[in-house]
């Protein structure tokens, strides 16, 4: 299952180009029609109150999705000009998850252009997601709670970072960065059922691996 | 298949139940489930035993300080003064002639568009904006004070400040063509440059505060060394850091 052949790896590329549509949804009305809304509040003003309180949220998930804290500034940088051109027309609401969404866009188009290889080596998740239920991830055979309270930090790390970037970015999304499901599947763009799914699936593998379970 | 899926669907609502996302009839179930079968029940203890883990060993990683000047600078909310109006040129030539009337003719550059202290403030914009305000990130000064031996005649004096100002690292700028020691401490979510130019031959002077594209600026002269702090924290703060760094113990 990790030997995604040339289409599938296609197929992932594309599915991968997704975010660009992510970011619509949020800023679905941009355009240039600007409406006075927020009387009195320039632009600035409303990026300061919209988008400067989440910066350590955006560079906290930039981070774990490029795993290099200099693309990641990077990254924060680009998605917050994004940001602040879509600013006048964002609705109120939530902002947080608004601004993750133009990361995670922001860090999925960057990656494909510097690092595709970070993209294609995953397994073709969208597959395994539809047809295969409950043989590898989400078994039974899981190791002792005991072994698993035992791991430090940098083997907890490693698990996570080890991850296939779905996973990852969900199981982040939720364990660090502390979103509901329901923002999760804003940020993401996909189903509230694929978020369990990928949480679950992503929880499991990092409990067996720093469990020492090889499954 | 259907038995494994019936499975894995009471999985997803064990971590959904530890999660906080069941309404309380979903949470019942879900209770219900795990008493009856030991799986879910362990898969429970391991979802919060993971849960403890991550708030344990991967606390949500703090942004670099510049991180938010640097984006501020990116959609113009600060301005990274690259063409000064005439009015501001003009008035920081006087202000600088008048100031710095002790200070070496280095301090002004060649061709009298660009002063010493605009060339700082511009060096402290810059290195905001980067990916690194420093060169040698540190805040062990006897990693930082090494670094500049040997890229630059003279190292500067680098003292640690405690936990106010704590040492971030250090850089080399460039002023009227000279490349200059220039150190960065942090202060809360500021940053402040301290840049040293030598001015050999002249005399001690106390902190003097001026302001420069919205940028404060702390500049005294000790030891025939001019020092520049540059920062966009508040004039006191700064100033307290221009007497934390006086009144600091030699570097030795």
């Amino acid at each position: 299952m990790r030997t995604a052949n040339l289409q599938d790896q296609n197929e992932l590329i594309r599915a991968s180009n997704r975010p660009r549509g992510r970011f619509q949804i949020f800023s679905g009305q941009t355009g240039e029609s600007s409406g006075g809304m927020g009387g009195g509040e320039d632009n600035h003003q409303r990026f300061a109150r919209l988008v400067l309180p989440h910066l350590g949220d955006a560079y906290s998930l930039a981070r774990w999705i490029t795993a290099n804290r200099t693309d990641a500034e990077d990254i924060v940088q680009e998605a917050s000009l994004r940001a602040f051109r879509a600013i006048a027309s964002v609705a109120e609401g939530n902002s947080r998850a608004w601004l993750l969404t133009i990361v995670c866009n922001t860090a999925y188009t960057w990656l494909r252009n510097n690092r595709p290889s970070a993209l294609v080596i995953v397994d073709d998740l969208e597959a395994v997601e539809r047809t295969q239920v409950a043989t590898t991830d989400l078994d039974r055979e899981t190791p002792e709670t005991a072994l698993i309270a035992k791991t430090d930090a940098a083997s907890l790390e490693t698990a996570v970072a080890e991850l296939p970037p779905a996973y990852r970015e969900t199981l982040v999304l939720r364990d660090v960065q502390g979103l509901g499901y329901r923002e999760i599947s804003q940020v993401t763009g996909v189903p509230i059922g694929t978020v369990m799914s990928r949480l679950a699936r992503g929880r499991a593998r990092v409990i067996k691996t720093i469990g020492g379970k090889s499954l | 298949m259907t038995r494994a899926a019936s499975y894995e669907d009471a999985v997803l609502r064990v971590h959904a139940y530890v999660d906080g996302e069941l309404d309380p009839a979903n949470a019942l179930g879900v209770e219900a489930s795990m008493a009856a079968d030991p799986a879910l029940a362990a898969e429970h203890e391991r979802i919060d035993v993971f849960r403890r883990l991550v708030r344990e060993h991967l606390p949500r990683e703090e942004p670099p300080l510049g991180l938010r000047a640097r984006v501020e600078a990116a959609v113009g909310m600060r301005r990274a003064r690259m063409q000064p109006s005439w009015r501001a040129l003009a008035a920081s030539i006087a202000v600088t002639a008048v100031v710095a009337s002790g200070a070496t003719s280095m301090l002004l550059a060649p061709s009298g568009t660009k002063t010493a202290r605009e060339g700082i403030v511009d060096d402290h914009i810059r290195s905001l904006m980067a990916s690194q305000p420093v060169d040698v990130t540190s805040s062990d000064r006897h990693t930082v004070k090494p670094w500049f031996n040997g890229r630059i005649p003279q190292s500067p004096r680098v003292v640690d400040l405690g936990k106010d100002f704590p040492l971030v690292g250090g850089r080399i700028d460039v002023v009227g063509g000279t490349p200059v020691p220039t150190l960065v401490y942090g202060h809360g979510k500021h940053l402040i440059s301290l840049t040293a130019v030598s001015a050999a031959g002249h005399a001690n002077s106390t902190p003097t505060l001026s302001e420069e594209g919205g940028y404060n600026i702390v500049r005294w002269t000790e030891g025939e060394v001019t020092y520049w702090a540059v920062s966009d924290t508040s004039a006191p703060e700064l100033e307290k850091f221009a007497e934390s760094f006086r009144a600091a113990p030699p570097d030795r």
